[in-house]
């Protein structure tokens, strides 16, 4: 080893605090973009691996009832390259010990075999043999989550008939990787699940003797599927057919792509927070270090050592912590990746998880340490490479103090002369002080910015869950029912209400651009459901023409007292212009809302009810449930509270690991920081600070001088903070925000104080661990030498 | 001018400083540096006294001790009637802000405070200073008092810090080589300002240096040998400053 390498190896030693201090923050960095971009990519290949070995389909369409006869003539459209038709039936299911209903979607599969197109992955068990009519697949999430194991029997209510059914097999399938009934917020796996049975008995048991009701296709490379689609369409068109849709608008797929944008726009927000942190510390610590070292590099220069040498040293104590953060980081994120991988299995159905990173995410983040240190370390090194021995070995000129704002502070505030000590150092080194100002607010805004999540959440399901949705039980009807059935739920005793809720599929088109969408309406006087737009206003329907979310105006371009195309799905068919009358800014999906008087424009005769809201006398609520189980028209029921309860586990479970992570993530930036700025400030100041002492100041003064800076500085980035992580929250709340669902900006006034509690906390503790060296101040030692 | 009656600091008979068997020993790894090796003194209140010996000879060890910096390793200090050997951390510090000022060969002047800020920091905690402009005025620098050290020269920031030094008015004032880094000129005038606080503060004036020709101006001379007090040697009339050789 050189003379030189062993002096880094020292200053590395003799630094470690500090080094660590620093790669602990540019491990942050690392970290999180190993586990985003890691799991990210892992997600993505899971995925396409399970797309392309189960064959998940291109296009997508269902209608109420059409030959298999039609399948030669899709597969004639140009740019088909295989296409399966299949019944898919919902059904209650029976668990006598259960109170609570249960749907499950039921698809048909050959029994031969001869299925290509969204494959099941079969887990346990074979599939239904021919001839056996009552044999199922089980989706294995929902098996587990009821307990049911093969050669258990199982009672359904298909197509108002009562079936026993025995599970021969269970699995998974491309098309179900994440599974959520009709009218849910969100995967219940106790209260709804897919079922897979044989084609015949299917038609069989839903009176489609060859005849289908849903169909996917995939198409030939390069086929252009909007082409498609509209073939398609224009051959469903008189079977009913809802309208073809791509994978954008499969339901599973739509979450799976939702996660994994949320996933991107993480790796694009959170690492560079730390990276910029990394390389402002950098930046501060090697500047100082080079500044103390000023006589060591002239004398080393005038031994004949090159200006590039002593560069490429510097330079390698900011590679150097790179490296350890690299490796940190590295190991830190693959663990936290394993943790969040784990996380997505419980959400999403997928027969395999990869959890592999690919070593070009570990090249990349040690490319951004590398850099970001690099980056640091140029100012520095720019200064040691330009420095002239000569120059370098007489002693540095003293620091310049004038008198200037900050003084004349001083006088004004009647400072005492430590406290203009204080203010003056601050304004001696205005970048330092800065970074470790904007340091501090970058930690607090990054804190604060997670928090505002959890405010968002909790502010968009309170207006959902209790403002729009008013309902204890959605009761969701195997046909569209007339206001028969809802008479008969009025009376049901314990019923206090019941409203119809009328959807009927829809495409929206503006100039050449369409979207798929359901118009919804509520009578007039309705009273459980409510439009709450963003500021927690109701809005009422307009009388005449449509109301939509503003996601759905954006994407199509509208805005009110624009006309768009209304072409509804199914049924009539209607094609009708009407103006938008209201845009609507809502949290949740794309919806689109109209009058009882604009629908029946649209659907000309009454379009029947697909569901009815109800409110119940609690104390009824297990009787209504099982009288609701026993009536044949009813597919199934949403309980309002059971939602809301899995909503908020949900959150709460993501939330808490999310906030865990980011606590220490964020305290890892104040920590990195406050230390690094805090050992400077002694290290300059340890004379003067001594001296104080020797002029018989108590320690405790002592350390107040020292610390009040920090204080000043910590205390300036509170504001700041905040104003960071306003920025920062609604950069994350737009970045999250997709066709799913819109986060609001509603920060809660709790989470701008726990986030500077925390800063200011760590910061506080670092800083006291700096601090205690004033104990150990050797007065007789330092006064010894001159400064 | 608001500064104390210096007779009411010197009843004789009563020594500023007694010291018995001091010893300080310093640790450095495997060796032991005997910087004293069992002093036994008495400082006069309200003398002049200078210390005088060859390098390494436990000076500057012993101005420490007296001046509260740090603690023999045996033997029994007192300044008065406090033992400085009994006290801890604090009563040190306590004692240092009370009766001491130091004057060092390096002025350790704060480099972001003004000259008569300088002098605010031990003003701003002592319990009867005088005012700072004051201070500076004695050492003839009020007009320089908003400049910073660093628009000073060496022997006008070697003032500022004589100025800080007695501010407090001090009992006890402590140099170490105070004209050790400058010129004959600026050097008397600086013990010049020594003399000063000594007569009309009636301040204990402890001075080292290497200059024999400043051993002229004390009441009593210690001439310091290898840790111990070799000879002690007093002048019954101490020239002024003025008439000092360099
Ligand atoms: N902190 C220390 N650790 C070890 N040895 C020390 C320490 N301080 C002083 N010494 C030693 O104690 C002895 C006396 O030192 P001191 O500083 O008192 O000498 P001095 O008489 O003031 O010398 P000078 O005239 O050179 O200032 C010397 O041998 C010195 O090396
Ligand atoms: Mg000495």
């Amino acid at each position: 080893m050189t003379a030189l390498d062993l002096k880094l190896v020292r200053d590395l030693w003799r630094m470690r605090g500090q080094a660590l201090a620093i790669a602990l923050v540019l491990a942050a960095a690392t970290a999180t973009f190993v586990l985003s971009m890691g799991v990210h990519r892992s997600l993505t290949e899971t995925r396409d691996a399970y797309y392309e070995r189960n064959a998940f389909a291109d296009v997508f369409a269902e209608m109420t009832r059409a030959p298999r006869a039609v399948l030669p003539q899709i597969a004639a459209i140009a740019g088909v390259k295989r296409v399966e038709g299949t019944i898919r039936q919902f059904a209650t299911l029976d668990f006598p010990d259960r109170v609570e209903p249960v749907r499950a979607l039921i698809n048909s599969v050959d029994e031969h075999g001869r299925t290509r197109l969204n494959r099941i992955k079969l887990r346990q068990g074979r599939l239904p043999q021919a001839g056996a009519a009552d044999e199922v697949v089980v989706d294995e999430v929902f098996a587990k989550a009821n307990g049911l194991d093969i050669g258990d029997r199982v009672d359904a209510l298909i197509y108002g008939r009562k079936q026993s059914l025995r599970i021969v097999g269970t699995g998974l399938a491309p098309n179900y990787i994440y599974a959520m009934a009709p009218g849910d917020l969100i995967p219940d796996d106790r209260r709804f699940g897919i079922l897979w049975m044989g084609e015949k008995a299917l038609e069989a048991a839903t009176d489609r003797t060859e005849a289908i009701n849903a169909l996917s296709l995939t198409l030939e490379r390069g086929a252009a599927q909007a082409e498609v689609i509209r073939k398609v369409d224009s051959l469903l068109d008189r079977y009913g057919g809802t309208g073809a849709y791509g994978r954008e608008d499969q339901l599973s797929n739509t979450f799976l792509d939702n996660e994994l944008m949320q996933l991107e726009a993480l790796t694009r927000v959170i690492p560079p927070i730390f990276l910029l942190v990394s390389t402002f510390l950098v930046y501060i610590v090697l500047g100082r270090m080079i500044r103390t070292e000023r006589t060591q590099i002239g004398l080393v220069k005038a031994f004949g050592y090159s200006d590039w040498a002593i560069g490429w040293h510097y330079l390698k104590f900011a590679l150097a912590i790179a490296v350890l953060a690299t490796i940190l980081g590295s190991f830190a994120g693959t663990w936290m990746g394993q943790g969040m991988t784990r996380l997505y299995a419980q959400y999403y159905r997928f027969p395999f998880l990869y959890y592999e990173i690919a070593p070009s995410v570990f090249l990349g983040a040690a490319g951004l340490s590398i850099g970001a240190a690099a980056l640091g370390a140029l100012g520095g090194v720019r200064e040691a490479v330009r420095l002239n021995p000569a120059v370098a070995m007489s002693p540095p000129p003293p620091p310049v103090y004038r008198t200037g704002l900050v003084e004349r502070l001083g006088a004004w505030g009647g400072f005492t002369a430590t406290g203009n000590m204080i203010a003056r150092h601050i304004a001696r080194w205005p970048w330092r002080s800065a970074v470790t100002v904007l340091g501090v607010a970058l930690s607090m805004g990054l804190l604060f910015a997670t928090m505002q999540f959890v405010d968002s959440s909790k502010v968009m399901l309170d207006s959902y869950f209790y403002r729009a949705q008013r309902q204890d039980l959605t009761v969701t009807f195997i046909e569209p029912r007339n206001e028969d059935v809802l008479f008969e739920l009025s009376q049901l005793r314990g019923v206090l209400r019941a409203e119809p809720i009328r959807a009927v599929p829809v495409k929206i088109g503006r100039g050449n651009r369409t979207e798929r969408s359901a118009i919804e309406s509520a009578p007039a006087g309705a009273t459980l459901t409510a439009r709450i737009d963003a500021d927690g206003r109701e809005i009422e329907l307009p009388p005449a023409g449509l109301m939509m979310s503003r996601q759905l105006a954006d994407k199509l371009g509208a805005r009110a007292g624009d006309r768009v195309l209304v072409e509804m799905l199914g049924g009539r068919r209607t094609t009708i212009y009407l103006p938008v009358a209201a845009v609507i800014d809502e949290f949740i999906g794309e919806r689109v809302y109209a009058s009882e008087a604009t629908m029946d424009r649209i659907a000309r005769d009454a379009a029947p009810a697909g569901s009815a809201l109800l409110r119940i006398d609690s104390s009824q609520r297990r009787r209504i449930l099982s009288e609701l189980k026993a009536m044949p028209e009813v597919l199934g029921v949403t309980e309002r509270s059971a939602a809301m309860g899995k909503f908020e586990d949900m959150i709460d479970e993501n939330i808490n690991t999310m906030l865990a992570f980011y606590i220490s993530f964020a305290s890892a930036i104040a920590v990195g920081v406050v230390y690094n700025s805090a050992r400077i400030l002694f290290s300059e100041r340890v004379h003067e600070l001594a001296t104080l002492r020797v002029l018989g100041y108590y320690r405790s003064e002592v350390g107040v001088v020292l610390l009040g800076e920090l204080a000043v500085l910590v205390l300036a980035a509170v504001p700041v903070g905040c104003v960071i992580g306003n920025w920062l929250a609604r950069l994350m709340t737009a970045m999250f925000s997709s066709d799913l669902f819109r986060l609001p900006f509603a920060p809660s006034p709790a989470s701008y104080g726990y986030s500077a509690l925390v800063v200011l906390g760590a910061a506080s503790l670092t800083a006291l661990l700096v601090a205690r060296r004033v104990l150990e101040l050797d007065m007789v030692r330092v006064l010894k030498a001159r400064e | 001018m608001n500064v104390a009656n210096p007779a009411d600091r010197e009843p004789t008979a009563e020594p500023a400083f007694r010291a018995e068997g001091l010893r300080k020993v310093y640790q450095t790894g495997e060796t032991e540096v005997h910087a004293l090796r069992g002093v036994d003194l008495e400082i006069p209140a309200g003398e002049m006294l200078v210390l005088l010996g060859p390098s390494g000879s436990g000076k500057s060890t012993l101005l420490n001790l007296l001046g509260g910096l740090d603690r023999p390793t045996s033997g029994r200090l007192f300044y008065r009637d406090l033992e400085l050997t009994g006290l801890d951390e604090k009563g040190m510090t306590r004692f240092r802000r009370s009766e001491i000022g130091f004057i060092f060969q390096f002025y350790n002047l704060m480099p972001s405070l003004t000259a008569e800020e300088n002098v605010r920091l031990v003003t701003d905690i002592a319990a009867h200073p005088m005012d700072a402009v004051e201070a500076l005025a004695l050492v003839g620098l009020a007009d320089r008092r908003d400049h910073y050290p660093a628009q000073l020269s060496g022997g006008e920031q070697q003032r500022v810090a004589v100025a800080r030094a007695i501010a407090k008015q001090p009992g006890v004032l402590l140099c170490d080589e105070p004209t050790g880094a400058l010129d004959s000129t600026t050097g008397i005038r600086v013990l010049e300002t020594l003399a000063t606080a000594n007569r009309e503060l009636g301040a204990t004036v402890v001075v080292i240096t290497h200059n024999v020709g400043i051993a002229a101006m004390a009441d009593r001379v210690f001439h310091f040998l290898d840790g111990n007090i070799a000879r002690t040697e007093v002048h019954e009339h101490p020239i002024s400053p003025l008439e000092i050789s360099w």
